[in-house]
């Protein structure tokens, strides 16, 4: 075809990617809407190893060209995930969306890339020479910026199957007109014989990218949720220190009140 | 260089231009298949929209590389059917149809929900139009429209 490249195997799609300068290009949703001209697409939808969601000890496995919708079907995949899926615009986009073009795009607004955050998942990164994991929070560099070689593609989102479960969901604002004071928050809470074991908080949409500080998540490990709520006021005062947004065309303030409130009901929903 | 093959409502084309091109501009300048409208090019209003495999998509977010061997269904193709005329009739005896900027991305969106779910509840109709914009009706009586056919309809979906 012209200006443009259909594989069906993942070998192909790798070998084109190392030696032409191609745009991969999987459910066109953002692509499309940027609509940037003189690039050539290398089309990723028809390659079987990217669309699969499979599981392994560890991880539930979703393909780089696995579509929302196909995700939200499956039962693999945990429901805090899920929730977050389905309130992704409109089942058009969800039909075509896919999460390797959510995380390609390099935003922190990206609802599957602030699950993938808090829940410290790993991306499979392959070039046509070299396989890598990498950690999604070291993926993302900063605003548009993605720790992805120009030969190089996202294969797979490799999500924790344990440990889930006890979550916090919000977002606030929609996507089109109210897109400007957009938060998103996903926390993640568990505990073992009393003692907090995990109190993972991630935001979206708020900065350059997804925010969380896992320094100041650990000073809550191991302790009671007894010790948790008195230390809860200044714990919220050092989030309130820590986060410096972006300035929209809503105020940074008022979206950091919101951001402190969902931490705040967040750890409210599991006692603390 | 070999051309994009797919198929349009039930017919083999195959489409020598870029692979790069908007398939809603293509529908509508190569195919003439103006049913399929633009309203906005950011996948926001759902006019545009069509089945590609009997899966609803807004055509001005799919790049014609990505629909090669894809069975492309425009309302040109849908209102041959029985289910157009079960939605069709539905539509107008509520009135659910003013400008009709929007209907043939409603009517398709609807098709797509129902081949999904033939009982849809209210809520889930509205959640399957909710990515379809209507300047016009309201949406009340698209939705009601949408659940008359449903019941009309019994046994096509
Ligand atoms: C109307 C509308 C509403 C939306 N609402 C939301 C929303 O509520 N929440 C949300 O998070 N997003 C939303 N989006 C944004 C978009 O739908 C998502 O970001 C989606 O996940 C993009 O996936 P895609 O497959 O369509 O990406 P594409 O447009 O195909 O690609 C996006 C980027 O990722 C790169 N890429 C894709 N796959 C790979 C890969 N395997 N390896 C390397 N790079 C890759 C591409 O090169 C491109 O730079 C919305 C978009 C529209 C148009
Ligand atoms: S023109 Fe495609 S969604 Fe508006
Ligand atoms: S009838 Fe006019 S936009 Fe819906």
């Amino acid at each position: 075809m012209v200006n443009g490249y259909s594989v069906s195997s993942l070998a192909e799609a790798l070998e084109i990617r190392s030696s032409h300068s191609v745009v991969p290009y999987a459910g066109g949703t953002d692509l499309m809407v940027e609509n940037r001209k003189g690039v050539e697409y290398l089309f990723l939808g028809k390659i079987p190893e990217l669309r699969n969601i499979t599981e392994d000890d560890e991880y539930i496995r979703i393909g780089a060209a696995v579509t929302f919708t196909q995700a939200l079907e499956d039962k693999k995949v945990p429901d805090l995930m899920k929730e977050a899926l389905k309130r992704i615009a409109a089942p058009a986009i969800r039909n075509a969306g896919t999460f390797g073009g959510n995380l390609g795009n390099g935003s922190a607004k990206a609802d599957s890339v602030l699950i993938e955050f808090v829940s410290d998942a790993k991306l499979r990164l392959a070039s046509r020479d070299k396989e890598r994991i990498v950690d999604v929070d070291k993926f993302y560099l900063g605003r548009k910026k993605l720790d992805l070689g120009e030969d190089e593609l996202i294969l797979e989102v490799l999500l924790p199957k344990t440990g889930l479960d006890r979550y916090s969901y919000e977002k606030v604002g929609g996507r089109n007109a109210l897109a400007i004071s957009r938060v998103s928050f996903a926390g993640i809470f568990d505990e073992k014989d009393g003692r907090i074991t995990k109190l993972a908080a991630a935001f979206g949409a708020v900065a350059d990218t997804v925010l969380r500080y896992k320094d100041l998540e650990e000073t809550m490990l191991g302790k009671t949720i007894e010790e948790a709520r008195e230390l809860k006021e200044k714990y919220l005062e050092s989030y309130a220190e820590r986060m410096v947004l972006t300035q929209g065309r809503v105020s940074a303030e008022y979206r950091k009140n919101v951001c402190m409130n969902l931490l705040g009901s967040f750890l409210a929903k599991f006692g603390i | 260089m070999s051309d994009i093959n797919f198929r349009l409502n039930g017919r083999e084309v195959s489409y020598s231009g870029s692979a790069a091109d908007r398939l809603l501009d293509v529908l509508r300048n190569t195919y003439l298949c103006t049913s399929v409208k633009c309203g906005c090019k950011e996948g926001e209003c759902g006019a545009c929209s069509v089945l590609i495999d009997g899966v609803l998509f807004n055509s001005c977010c799919v790049a014609m590389g990505a629909i090669e061997g894809a069975e492309v269904v425009t309302m040109e193709g849908f209102r041959e059917t029985r289910r157009f005329e079960v939605l069709d009739r539905a539509f107008g005896e509520l009135s659910a149809v003013q400008c009709g900027f929007c209907i043939p991305g409603m009517v398709l969106a609807a098709e797509a929900l129902l081949s999904q779910n033939p009982q849809p509840t209210e809520e889930e109709i509205r959640e399957g139009l909710s990515g379809n914009l209507c300047r016009c009706t309201g949406y009340n009586a698209i939705v009601n429209a949408v659940g008359l056919a449903a019941k009309e309809g019994k046994g096509l979906w």
